[in-house]
């Protein structure tokens, strides 16, 4: 019969809180980095020919349809052996997620800068704007605001997707919840305090965005 | 009103009829008698209660107190040994094929063709084989002018195709009384010629009908009757020529006025 | 680098064979309870929609490998000692059925409730309103969600090589524990969940465009 005790839980619980840091660091250096590629690259598709919207294709499908937990082996146990380059588990996970979450946001950019409605656009190019104004001006706040609700939602998923770091012992919420199963068996307690922590944190998250959402508001 | 003999047994009987959604009462006990072949107009104000009536007399909403008889047949309760017990869904599914409804928005089946649309009640309900239910569907969406449009999707018909096609949906099941809710209300104005035309010509054939509507020159036309619902109650209910001319009701004369630039 | 491919591929392709298993179990379990689930969640009493609204949303909310981790290691707690093929898939079943049961309930009250109406009113049953007006229209909105579901359970299978499971991936880290030559399997092992997702993801685009001409 088993006896729980959440006893050890709360003794060990610095490896949950600050695992549960580190998860929110891994996945607000993931989404920012994320998003300047996505935008990057919605705007090279936007502006560029056809050879570029192929490989900016290529990447975004490659990316989408293969497992993240090859790509963090991929690039962590991989590419050090073809090029010469060094780095630590952390700075691994967080490219291979940058890239991951990069792919997903250029569909979403993508999908927004389409949806802003020509009238806006026309009415920039009447008063005169050049094309460089009117994307600063115009279509970049525009699809921002457009967006958003997206946005909230890939933040959720990618602070969810960290915990495949805990593959590289990168000491997220999810390597503290296994660490503790191992060294304490306190495997329904564990999990029964981790799986409250991952939900109330992306509760949180979705709110505090809503709330953003709701000051800018698209009319 | 009439004899409830067999014969000239109304076939709509509606009787204090009561209705409340939370707090607002939106229907303070009607009473309505609609014979075989009547036409009723029903006019009165947003939110009078003619459109919540209406979906009472075919079960689409449950009212409070009150009965509505089609033919005889309670519509919303049975009674069982002394007591009356709403009616349940599997009940009410065929007590509604004998009254036949058209939508204000039509609500055609997107997925069906038009003659898929008519011959789905057909098959489904009036059980018949597929040959069968094809040609009567045929024969229905002819009367309303829409053969050669029998194998289109609604998406590639007009308002006032869709429409038409919706009271063929209606008609073909053969009710006993069709129930008109608003149905040129969503038209274009061009539009909603046609479909007035096939309904003055469902009157002329004998077909009992309720319509609430506001297309106040029409109703004038083609109604037996005139019903003027206001907070819940029949307010003015007579013929046509009563109820346009002896305007006694300040109401009613506010809401002629209101409507009567059309 | 070619001579390393070749040679595992015996070993991935029981891998690969692997994966497939258990991501078929898994869509098929998952399409089966989750349609059902979601009509529920549409059309059923006030206390299975909270339950199973509450399945859903916790399911949903935590990551797949917190619940393969819970359930690989929470299951022989209980005394049901399963092996680890049982325990994986149940987790996978688990994710994939809160994720099908939330296509189903949105595409199910994506339909005007005028449709339901208008079925009423030509004096169809219940069951016959759900099965010619409802499931027909809500078809369309619930196959292209579905076929990323399927891709998301089939990425999914990647995660039980941790808990011992010698999927493809697995079957990939053992060869590179053989060759020391990662680059090629990783390569090879991406080309191939590659072709199966993409081709789900054609095959979606194919019947987006396809059913696009319904239009409300």
């Amino acid at each position: 019969m088993y006896h729980l005790n959440f006893g050890l839980i709360w003794r060990y619980f610095d490896k949950l809180d600050w695992g549960l840091l580190l998860s929110l660091e891994l996945a607000v250096a993931s989404i920012a980095i994320g998003v300047v590629i996505g935008l990057a690259l919605a705007l090279l598709y936007d502006w560029g020919g056809r050879t570029t919207r192929t490989l900016v294709s290529i990447y975004v499908e490659f990316i989408r349809n293969v497992p993240l937990l090859l790509l963090v082996y991929l690039v962590f146990y991989g590419i050090p052996t073809v090029v010469n380059l060094q780095y630590d588990a952390t700075t691994s996970f967080i490219a291979t997620l940058s890239i991951y979450a990069g792919a997903y946001l250029v569909e979403i950019f993508r999908a927004g800068l389409v949806a802003i409605p020509r009238g806006l656009i026309d009415a920039g190019k009447a008063i005169g704007l050049t094309p460089w104004q009117r994307l600063i001006y115009i279509r970049l706040p525009t699809m921002f605001r457009v967006v958003l609700p997206s946005l909230s939602n890939t933040f959720v998923s990618l602070f969810k997707d960290t915990s495949v770091a805990s593959v590289l012992a990168v000491p997220e919420l999810t390597y503290g919840a296994q660490w503790i199963n191992f060294n304490t068996f306190r495997i329904v307690e564990v999990y029964t305090v981790v799986t409250p922590m991952y939900l109330v944190t992306g509760y949180l998250i979705l709110g505090a965005l809503r709330q953003l959402e709701k000051r800018f508001a698209v009319r | 009103m009439s004899d409830p003999t067999p014969d000239n047994r109304p076939v709509v009987r509606i009787r204090g009829l009561k209705k409340s959604f939370g707090s607002l009462t939106v229907l303070d006990g009607v009473d309505l008698d609609v014979g075989r072949g009547d036409v009723v107009s029903i006019i009165g104000p947003s939110g009078s209660g003619k459109t919540t009536m209406l979906r009472c007399i075919n079960a689409l909403e449950t009212y409070d107190a009150g009965s509505v008889e089609i033919d005889g047949v309670e519509v919303g309760f049975r009674t069982e040994g002394g007591a009356r017990r709403r009616r349940s869904e599997r009940e009410l599914a065929p007590l509604r094929a004998e009254t036949g409804m058209v939508f204000q928005l039509f609500y055609l089946f997107p997925h069906l063709t038009a003659a898929e649309n008519v011959m789905l009640g057909l098959r489904k309900v009036r059980r018949m084989g597929k040959a069968e239910a094809r040609d009567v569907a045929l024969k229905w969406l002819d009367r309303v002018g829409l053969a050669a449009k029998a194998d289109s999707l609604p998406y590639q018909l007009s308002g006032g195709q869709q429409q038409r096609v919706g009271i063929a949906r209606a008609v073909a099941m053969g009710p006993k009384v069709l129930l008109l809710d608003e149905i040129t209300s969503a038209l274009d104005p061009e539009l909603v010629g046609e479909v007035l035309e096939v309904v003055r010509k469902l009157a002329e054939d004998g077909m009992t009908m309720i319509m609430v509507t506001h297309e106040m020159a029409f109703a004038r036309e083609a109604s037996d009757r005139i019903i003027f619902i206001d907070q819940g109650k029949v307010a003015v209910a007579g013929t046509p020529a009563e109820v346009f001319r002896g305007q006694e009701n300040e109401r009613l004369r506010a809401f002629l006025s209101r409507v009567s630039h059309t | 680098m070619l001579q390393a491919m070749l040679s595992s591929l015996p070993s991935l392709w029981r891998g690969l064979l692997v994966t497939i298993e258990v991501a078929v179990i898994v869509v098929v379990t998952s399409l089966l309870i989750g349609v059902v689930f979601g009509a529920v969640m549409v059309y059923g009493p006030l206390l299975l929609r909270l339950i199973i609204r509450l399945f859903s949303d916790v399911v949903r909310g935590i990551p797949v490998l917190v619940l393969i981790f819970f359930v690989y290691y929470g299951l022989p707690v209980t005394g049901l000692n399963v092996n680890n093929f049982a325990a994986g898939v149940t987790a996978l079943v688990l994710f994939s059925t809160a994720q099908v049961t939330e296509i189903t309930r949105g595409s199910l009250q994506s339909i005007h409730h005028g449709q339901m109406e208008a079925g009423k009113a030509i004096g169809l049953t219940f069951p016959q309103r759900l099965v010619y007006v409802v499931f027909p229209q809500a078809m369309r909105r619930f196959l292209p969600p579905w076929i990323n579901s399927v891709a998301d359970a089939v990425k999914g299978t990647a995660l039980l090589s941790l808990v011992g499971i010698v999927d493809l991936m697995l079957a990939i880290q053992q060869v590179i524990g053989r060759t020391y030559e990662p680059m090629p399997l990783y390569i090879l092992g991406a080309l191939i969940y590659f072709v199966i997702n993409y081709s789900l993801s054609l095959l979606s685009r194919r019947l987006e465009a396809r059913y696009a001409h319904f239009r409300e």
